[in-house]
């Protein structure tokens, strides 16, 4: 076999590559263009994703970032910014620092975005002095946090990440590190007994920020946050959805900020095929469930079941799929945080492909992997869930689909409630639901088949970024 | 002789041969006179000098007993150099003839042209029939095309030639072992490292010393000849046998067609076709870390369902395996399926499990690499079944003919990122008559390059089964990459380079040894070094060698 490798590395370029053709010989033509020299591809040609939330004419170097961080991202096979990075970067990391409101879809990079700037403001000579915060609304979004953090700054030395989550700092030594990832309440509790000194804090992210804004207690807290750090600590506001009501008070959290935002209907993810199951009844949920795992290739997934559901519902769907030969975690909030942390790792690792859980987890999530969510229940809110909850339905799918990937989405209806608040949700964002049947397993497959190359070859849109 | 003395008394007495004479006079009256003193000096010295003269006579012929016998050796050195040469001139010969022969397509279902023309080009039918030296061939004809002039990723083809590959200094040097010969016991010594694998496909010798790897790296050459001179096993050339994975390619999607038309007349595989389909999916879906014992069930049920399709309840038609492996096969003793037929379902379906595998490792690997480990395991598994083969061999060549045609430059191909033909080359894919994003490409090169070393670095040295794709496939990707002049060295080839070695390092030392070592550098520090654009997939080869050096102490720069 070894005798292939001689033969082909003989240049074929020598052959055929001496006379590049100009573009106009292409005649057009996206297919093959019959000639027996290489043609430039039309610029507009290669980049065809120029408006894409992820494409970007710049590279990370450009963006004038230390060497220790440039390599990190190598390490994470990051090759160029995003949109949202390659908008962001410079604003945040200009000084004097500014405040920075920024939305951006899910999976398009928002993390490293703010982590990149909080690795930029760290004086790593001062290891164990916390100059950086961030706070998130989940103690598995934090930890995330923390591991992106140390993965991107895995060649900077000296780095020490700590996460302010419950049972993850010492009572002995307090916050020894130079940047923080906690949550909320623990971050306070560790402020008031003064483990935690944030005399030296150059900037406050807050992740998920209109979850954690506009939440009742987490709100107040992070006011009360706000109120403990010096006043020249460079605030950051990320989250992909920023309701109205939550706007106005974001802004006032941080004064005279930057502002990325996005218009309602660019919000979801065009990469994210949505499709929706119509389920005879409730009972034949469960058979149509395990049936949905033949039709496409499928990494991992999550199943979303409401929260009052978890545990009948849940255990039940995992002994169904475990029968089925799936390897399946169930997490909510009801799990301790030891417990919780395995659960989600065993996800991460892939020892568990199937992740059933409740909205605990529908924010911030980064499995890179997952190629399918399922609503098992259409997500509602308020009291008696009379209204659907189109905020969470939107982080829920973007579980999928990371960083241009392929992803579906599938939304199980049975009845005329939850019919009702699909369309709702849908009207929300003009989205084009498409209905899957369970009759035909043969026709359905080449549905979705379909349907996700189509999503995928759709020309990708303008998110129209207002500065 | 030369250190004893011959003055000393006792010793002339004993050693000469007129003692009994030289008593009397020493008992005689004169004995201390000065004529007779002289006439003893004068007789010792001719005593000297006589054992002198024995002593070089000794002394000469023992120096031409050594000049006969180095006269000698070097003339069975001679013999055996000339031995060698002839060998190597008749081998010559049989590879020129390989290499001029051109199996005739076989008069199977007539093909329309590559479905999607925007990928393959033009397959072009062979028109040269010929018989092919292995008398295999003849009675079991297959279809090879000629090298095409735009397949994907079939760059301008490259008529084999032997002239530009054979270096005679080589081969004159009095230094060639009689290694290149498959009869020739004992450790290949002066060979390139491909040999060595090319021999002990399961448990490759690192070369002796680090000339050999540089040999293939700088003049990959030299690995033709010891792999196409020996007589049995070896392809006919490598072009053809990696063209061959797109005629697979091809036969495979007509099988496909033809499935769908059976399954028109035929209900009962109609209604079981489509349910096997998607349990395969399915099952390689469920694949998940934890080690084998955590995947056993899952692999169990895929040959459950394969299994089922060779018992052919559902009676599909019988269609020629030959149409699907990349080497002509004869039937061998104690080979489960012998037979010049096997149920198109059972192949089909091999074909589903293997388009599965892809599209996974495209969709999971290449957002999260690591994620192709235990599906390469379960590839190993499946493909190495005895009841899976056919006439003795593995069916892989069906997921590697898939390899060839999404990820060519793991097969040596290359191309310009910046030209429509340069990505077709590249198997940069379309969707719908437009370019994938780059984003998109550099994902899915990232997870079939995981996927290829998962598939490519197993071990089977526990089992009893045959490795379906020993490790020297893996090898040989990487030198094709490697190999690359530097003003054609494309991202891809660094995408793909870097995911093969990602998580594979350990094994790959494990196979290889020091050879691994230093194929390491070259592909981490030298490769990157001689790429003329300092891109971020060049650059982050140059990372990896980096978290080398940092999280397991291997430092190659």
């Amino acid at each position: 076999m070894a005798d292939q490798a001689s033969r082909t590395t003989l240049p074929p370029a020598a052959a055929a590559g001496d006379t590049e053709a100009p573009v106009a010989e292409a005649k057009g033509a996206p297919g093959l263009v019959e000639s027996n020299y290489d043609v430039e591809v039309k610029f507009s040609a290669l980049q065809n994703d120029i408006d894409s939330p992820l494409s970007s004419l710049h590279s990370f170097e450009e963006l004038g970032l230390p060497k220790p961080i440039n390599d990190g991202l190598l390490a994470m096979n990051f090759k160029k910014p995003s949109k949202i990075q390659e908008k962001a970067l410079p604003l945040m990391m200009g000084n004097p620092p500014r405040n920075m409101i920024a939305q951006s879809q899910s999976g398009t990079g928002k993390t490293a975005a703010f982590v990149l700037t909080v690795l930029s403001r760290v004086d790593l000579t001062q290891p164990t002095q916390p100059q950086a915060l961030v706070l998130a609304p989940s103690r598995e979004l934090a930890r995330q946090i923390q591991g992106v953090t140390q993965t991107i700054g895995q060649f900077c030395e000296n780095l020490i990440v700590e996460a302010a989550i419950p049972g993850s700092i010492s009572r002995d030594t307090g916050v020894k590190g130079s940047v923080v990832v906690g949550t909320p309440g623990t971050v306070i509790d560790l402020i008031r007994r003064r483990q935690f000194d944030v005399s030296k804090l150059q900037v406050l992210v807050i992740d998920e920020a209109d979850n954690m804004l506009d939440q009742q207690g987490m709100g107040e807290q992070c006011n009360r946050v706000k109120t403990m750090i010096p006043n020249s600590t460079q605030i950051l506001l990320f989250s992909a959805t920023f309701p109205e009501k939550v706007k106005a008070y974001a802004q006032r959290y941080a004064p005279n900020a930057n502002e990325i935002q996005l218009k309602q209907q660019d919000l979801t993810v065009k990469g994210i095929s949505q499709m929706y199951m119509d389920c005879p009844d409730e009972q034949k949920k469960y058979d149509v469930l395990c049936k949905l795992y033949g039709l496409m290739t499928i990494g991992s997934s999550v199943i979303f079941v409401r929260a009052w559901y978890r545990r009948e519902s849940a255990d039940e769907i995992k002994k169904r799929m475990e029968a089925d030969g799936h390897k399946v975690s169930v997490l909510h909030g009801g799990n301790e945080g030891a417990d919780r942390d395995a659960l989600l790792d065993d996800f991460r690792s892939s020892r568990s492909k199937v992740l059933i859980t409740t909205n605990v987890l529908a924010r911030g999530i980064d499995v890179s992997s997952v190629s399918m969510v399922i609503n098992y229940d259409i997500p509602m809110k308020g009291f008696g869930d009379k209204e659907p909850d189109a905020e969470t339905y939107l982080h829920r799918i973007g579980r999928t689909g990371r960083f241009g990937r392929v992803g579906v989405s599938i939304s199980f209806v049975y009845d005329r409630k939850s019919f009702n608040a699909l369309t709702q949700i849908a009207n929300v964002y003009g989205i084009d639901l498409i209905q899957l049947s369970p009759d035909d397993w043969d026709l359905t497959e080449k549905k979705v088949q379909d349907v996700i190359k189509s999503s995928r070859a759709k020309p990708d849109y303008a998110p129209n970024v207002l500065a | 002789m030369a250190g004893s003395s011959p003055t000393r008394r006792r010793s002339f007495q004993f050693a000469s041969p007129q003692s009994s004479s030289v008593i009397a006079e020493i008992l005689s009256e004169d004995r201390n006179s000065e004529s007779r003193h002289k006439q003893l000096l004068e007789l010792a010295k001719r005593e000297h000098e006589r054992v002198r003269e024995d002593a070089e006579r000794v002394y000469r012929d023992h120096l031409r007993r050594e000049e006969r016998q180095r006269l000698l050796d070097e003339k069975r050195q001679e013999e055996q150099r000339i031995k060698v040469e002839e060998q190597i001139a008749a081998d010559r010969v049989r590879l020129h003839a390989l290499k001029l022969t051109k199996v005739e397509a076989p008069p199977s279902p007539p093909t329309p042209r590559f479905p999607e023309p925007s990928r393959a080009a033009a397959v072009a039918e062979s028109t040269t029939p010929a018989p092919t030296s292995t008398p295999s061939a003849v009675s079991n004809q297959s279809s090879v095309p000629q090298p095409p002039p735009q397949t994907n990723g079939s760059a301008t083809p490259k008529p084999p030639a032997p002239a530009t590959t054979f270096s005679p200094g080589l081969f004159g040097s009095s230094k060639a072992q009689p290694t290149t010969q498959p009869a020739a016991p004992g450790p290949p010594i002066d060979t390139t490292a491909a040999t060595a694998k090319n021999r002990t496909p399961e448990a490759p010798r690192p070369p002796s010393f680090p000339g050999g790897f540089g040999n293939l790296l700088n003049n990959g050459a030299g690995s033709n000849r010891a792999s196409s001179a020996r007589p049995e096993s070896a392809p006919p050339a490598g072009q053809l046998t990696v063209d061959r994975y797109t005629t697979i390619h091809k036969n495979l999607k007509e099988l496909r067609n033809s499935m769908a038309e059976q399954a028109k007349t035929n209900s009962a595989l109609k209604e079981r076709m489509g349910d096997m389909r998607r349990e395969i999916r399915k099952i390689i879906g469920q694949l998940g870390g934890g080690g084998a014992p955590a995947n056993r069930q899952q692999q169990q049920r895929i040959a459950a369902v394969l299994r089922e399709a060779l018992t052919n309840r559902v009676q599909s038609q019988l269609v020629d395996p030959s149409n699907f492996v990349a080497e002509p096969r004869n039937p061998v003793q104690g080979a489960v399926h012998n037979d010049a037929q096997l149920p198109s379902l059972f192949i089909y379906l091999l074909n589903a499990f293997s388009k599965s595998v892809i599209l996974q490792f495209i969709g999971e690997g290449g957002a999260r690499p690591e994620t192709a480990d235990p599906i390469g395991v379960c590839v190993a598994a499946t493909f190495s079944e005895p009841d899976f083969g056919w006439r003795g061999v593995s069916m892989i060549d069906i997921l590697v003919a898939k390899f060839r045609i999404v990820c060519p430059v793991l097969f040596g191909y290359r191309g310009s990122e910046k030209t429509e033909q340069g990505r077709e080359r590249l198997g940069w894919w379309k969707e719908n008559g437009r370019w994938v994003t780059e984003q998109q490409h550099m994902d899915r090169m990232t997870g079939l390059g995981a996927g290829f070393a998962a598939v490519s670095l197993r071990k089977f040295a526990a089992s009893k089964k045959k490795n379906p794709y020993p490790p020297r496939h893996f090898w040989t990707a990487m030198a094709k990459i490697i190999n690359t002049p530097p003003n054609e060295i494309s991202n891809t080839q660094c995408v793909v380079l870097k995911s093969m070695i990602q998580n594979y390092e350990a094994k790959f030392i494990e196979f290889y040894g020091t050879a691994a070592v230093a194929a390491l550098r070259a592909s981490l520090i030298d490769f990157p070094a001689r790429a003329p654009e300092k891109s971020p997939a060049v650059n982050s080869l140059e990372v990896l060698a980096q978290q080398f050096k940092r999280d397991i102490g291997l430092a190659l720069g």
